[in-house]
Parts: C-alpha cells; structure tokens; sequence
C-alpha cells in the first residue's frame, strides 16, 4: 500500500510543482508605458490576461469608456478596452517562460506571437514578435500590489 | 490509513483541477479595486517610454527604391592634380535619372524600461544614365560607377525617470563610386552622431534638444538639434521632426494609414575614381553631396505588419561640390569656412519618388 502511495505521490507532486511555478505569473501587472494594469488569470490551464484599469479610461472624443475601436474585425470595435483579454492562451513551458499565446495592442489593433519570461518574481519580459523571435520587441511588465481600500 | 490519505491526496489534486478550470474573466469584476495599487517590488522605478500615441511605425526591415528624374550637373573645371596648370574642362551633363535600392534594418538589441540599445544597417544606392558622361570626370565616375552608401548605425534611448531622457545615435558610413571589383577600404568611413537631452511631458508630447555631427549638408558640420514629436488631442494630427534632418507634419486617418507632409536632408561624402578610372594627381577626392526632399509621403498597412511607403516631391540640390582629402584625412568648414573647393558643381533640381515595403515592429 504504501508503495502505491508513493507512487501516485511520484506523478502527482511534480504537476503540482509545475502548476504552481505556472501561477507564478498570476497576479496584476502594468507594462513599461504605464499606460494600463493587466490582470493575468489561469483559465483551464493556460494563462490569460486583461485590462483591469486604464491611465485615460474615457475616449478624449467621445468621453465615453474607450471602446477597442482599432479591432481589425469591425464587429468588435464597440467592445469595451477595461476588461479585454489582451494576453491569451499561454502555457507553462517551464525555466519560467509561458509560450504558445499571443498579446494584442489595442493602441494599433494588431496581434503579435508572444513569449513571456519571468526575470523574477516581480518583473516579465514580454516579447512581441512576427513569425521569428528575433524580429520583436521586447517590453518589461512589473508585478503590482493592490492596495486595500 | 495510508489508502484513506492517498485518497484525499487525489481529491486535493482533482479539486485543484476543477478550480482552474473556471472561467474567472466571465465573472463581473469591481475594477475600482485597481486603482490603488503600487510596484510589488518597493525598488521599481517608472521610466518614459520612448514613443508617443499614434507615432509613425518604426520599420525593422526596409527594401525600397528611388528615382530621380532628369537633371543637369554643371560639372567644373579642376585642376588635374594638386597645384597643376592642367585641367579638366568644365562640362555640363545631361542626366536623364539617377535611381537605386534602399535596404534598412532595424532591431532592437537590448529592451529594458531603463533603456533600449538598438543596431541598424543600410544600403543605398544611386546609379546615374548621363546622356552625354563625355570627357569629364564625374560623368565617368557617375555613368559608369554610381555612387553607394553602406552603413550601421546604434541608437541608444535612455530614460532617467518618467520625464527625461537622452537619445545617442551613432552611425559609420562607407559612401563612394566603388563595386564588387573595386573597392574602399575602412579608412575612409565617415562618422556621425547625435546626442539629445530630452523631456516627455505626456503620452502625446516629447521634445528634446542637442548636438549633431553630420554629413546631410554634404561635408562635415556640427548643427544644434531639436527633437519635436507631438500628437494632437484629437489624434488625427502630428509633428515628427530631429530638426533640422527632417520633418514631417502628419494627418493620421487612423493608426493603419498617415499622410505627412515636411522635408528630409540627405546627404554624405563620397570617395571618387575607386576603380582609378580617372588618371589624375589626387589621392583622395569626395563628393560632398547634400539635398533637401520636400515631400509628400504616404504609409499605410498593407497586410499585419507589412506597411507600404510612398513617397515624392522635390529634390532640391544643396551640395555637389568636390574636396580633396589627402590620405582621407577630414576637415570642418561648417558654414563660415573659407577653404575652396576642388570643384563646385552646380546640380539642377529635379522631382524624385521614393516606394518602399516595410515590415515594422510591434
């Protein structure tokens, strides 16, 4: 019995090690331009993130909440920025990077192949780029505390 | 004992599963909450970027091509070597157009929020059809040779907190009549740079001013410059400029398509007679080639990341005269210098366009 225990220890443990260094990118983020704070969530084993807070959260136009209005799909130009998924479908690759997913700048309404490497607890390199690595950039998020109100 | 905790392990573990299978983002969400937040780690700083709202893409990769239309080159007359009373007779030339390749990239090095160091390279050329390249000189040189830049340049943007900032630019260019099979050697590089003290006041506002070595007036100058980069509240208006190498005054119909309009010195010094064409008595002679392009331009995206560049207007001659180097060794004239020229040409002016793709970075 206790062999088999051991066992199932021996499988389990490591995908719990692994889900839990995966996590490590949970939380709220605000990239270089400060601009926008990204809350990244775990949605059936990969890894999103969305706008959670906006620097200039009306359009200086309209002074209605600013709407994804360079979305290339016309049918998505009314939806509202805070909320909006802009990192979507990573997984853990371990040695903490997260690839697979894509990152999407509503400031221009493309969307780039991206990895994100975590430098240390509190810093993610995310590097947008087309087609090969090398032809990106690559854009420095800081982890945030939220402050009780 | 052991099965029983075995047992609860795994349901642990199923219970883990099933959490992260949840959907949290379809859950209405008080975002109020994140408008009190701070940097986890008490020693970040916040830097300023190094771009503006609706700034003009940076391009990673160019592949282009430029033409000239006709012109004429009143070629001087010059003495064939240092001194002599022998010379070359003045003639004037007939170019029908003068085109090339423009090949550029772009790419980030190294990408922090405390700075970003970037390396470039670029190619361009000028192949020139004179009807009537004749006895002189420069129509030899031009008609059969042309004229070639190869170039790599860094750039440097550093911010010191979330207002200032330096921009350092540093470029060596090869220019000259040389080919495969005639050459120039590293000796004859010719160095540029800039240096800027700037400020971002906004995300639609950054200025700067500064100090630039350049050759875009033909030879060597030194000329104060001012980083001016603006978009307007309405974003459907903006100013680029590093005055005065360029400047372009933008209508932005949105972020996949901006009409400008402004200007752009270009200009560098040239090596002539690589090939030795030209029997002459001077070791090293450069064609200090300055213009200034009075333009429309227009860019918009193509496909993703693909943009299209088009751009023409007026190729207005402000430099095509000929020094003599000895041993490639430069001198400053700047614009009070008193010391002659080996030959000061006159170059008519003529329209120009100018097409590119380009891919840009995200």
């Amino acid at each position: 019995m206790l062999s088999v225990f051991l066992m199932m220890a021996g499988i389990a443990l490591p995908l719990l090690a692994s889900n839990d260094e995966g996590d490590k990118l949970m939380g709220v983020w605000e990239p270089s331009n400060g601009r926008a704070r990204v809350k990244v969530e775990k949605v059936a084993n990969k890894y999103y993130g969305k706008i959670v807070w906006l620097k200039e959260p009306n359009d200086p136009q309209t002074g209605l909440p600013k709407l994804d209005k360079n979305n290339p799909d016309d049918k998505l130009r009314t939806v509202p920025l805070k909320g909006y998924r802009l990192l979507k479908d990573f997984t853990y690759a371990g040695n903490g990077e997260w690839k697979g997913g894509t990152i999407y700048d509503p400031e221009n309404g493309n969307t780039y192949n991206c990895i994100i490497k975590m430098k240390d607890d509190n810093t993610l390199d995310i590097r947008g780029y087309i087609g090969l690595s090398a032809f990106g950039r690559t854009d420095v998020w800081k982890r945030l505390q939220i402050n009780k109100k | 004992m052991i099965f029983k905790f075995s047992l609860s392990f795994l349901l642990v573990l199923c219970t883990v599963n099933i959490f992260a299978q949840t959907d949290t983002t379809q859950q209405e969400e008080d975002y109020s909450q994140y408008e009190n937040a701070g940097f986890a780690d008490s020693g970040t700083k916040r830097y300023c970027t190094s771009k503006i709202l609706d700034m003009s893409p940076q391009k990673l990769i160019t592949v282009g091509y430029d033409y000239q239309g006709t012109a004429t080159l009143d070629a001087a007359s010059f003495a064939k070597a240092p001194g002599s009373v022998l010379s070359f007779p003045a003639q004037s030339l007939r170019i029908r157009s003068a085109q090339g390749l423009r090949l550029g990239a772009n790419v980030p090095v190294i990408s922090r929020n405390s700075g970003i160091f970037q390396l470039g390279f670029n190619y361009a050329e000028t192949r020139y059809d004179i009807e009537n390249s004749g006895k002189h000189p420069m129509g030899t040189w031009l008609n059969n040779y042309g004229l070639r830049t190869v170039g790599l340049q860094a750039t440097l943007f550093k911010p010191l907190n979330e207002k200032q900032f330096f921009l350092a630019q540093a470029q060596a260019d090869l220019n000259g009549d040389y080919t495969w099979n005639h050459t120039q050697t590293l000796k004859y590089l010719r160095y540029s740079g800039t240096l800027i003290y700037g400020w971002k006041k906004h995300d639609r506002l950054m200025y700067g001013f500064g100090l630039s070595r350049t050759y875009r007036v033909g030879d060597l100058n030194y000329i104060p410059v001012v980083l001016y980069n603006y978009t307007a509240p309405s974003r459907k208006w903006g100013v680029e400029t590093v005055f005065p190498a360029r400047l372009q005054v933008k209508r932005i119909f949105n972020t996949r398509s901006i009409l400008s309009w402004g200007h752009e010195l270009e200009g560098q010094s040239y090596r002539l007679n690589n090939s030795g064409a030209v029997n002459m008595g001077y070791d090293n002679l450069e064609l200090r080639r300055g213009e200034l392009r009075i333009r429309f331009m227009y860019e918009r995206s193509l496909y993703r990341f693909i943009w299209l560049s088009v751009q023409s207007g007026l190729r207005y001659n402000w430099s095509y005269d000929v020094d003599h180097l000895p041993n490639g060794k430069e001198f400053f004239r700047g614009f009070f210098g008193k010391q002659p020229f080996v030959m000061e040409n006159e170059l008519s002016n003529t329209w120009y366009t100018q097409i590119s793709i380009n891919l840009v970075s995200p």
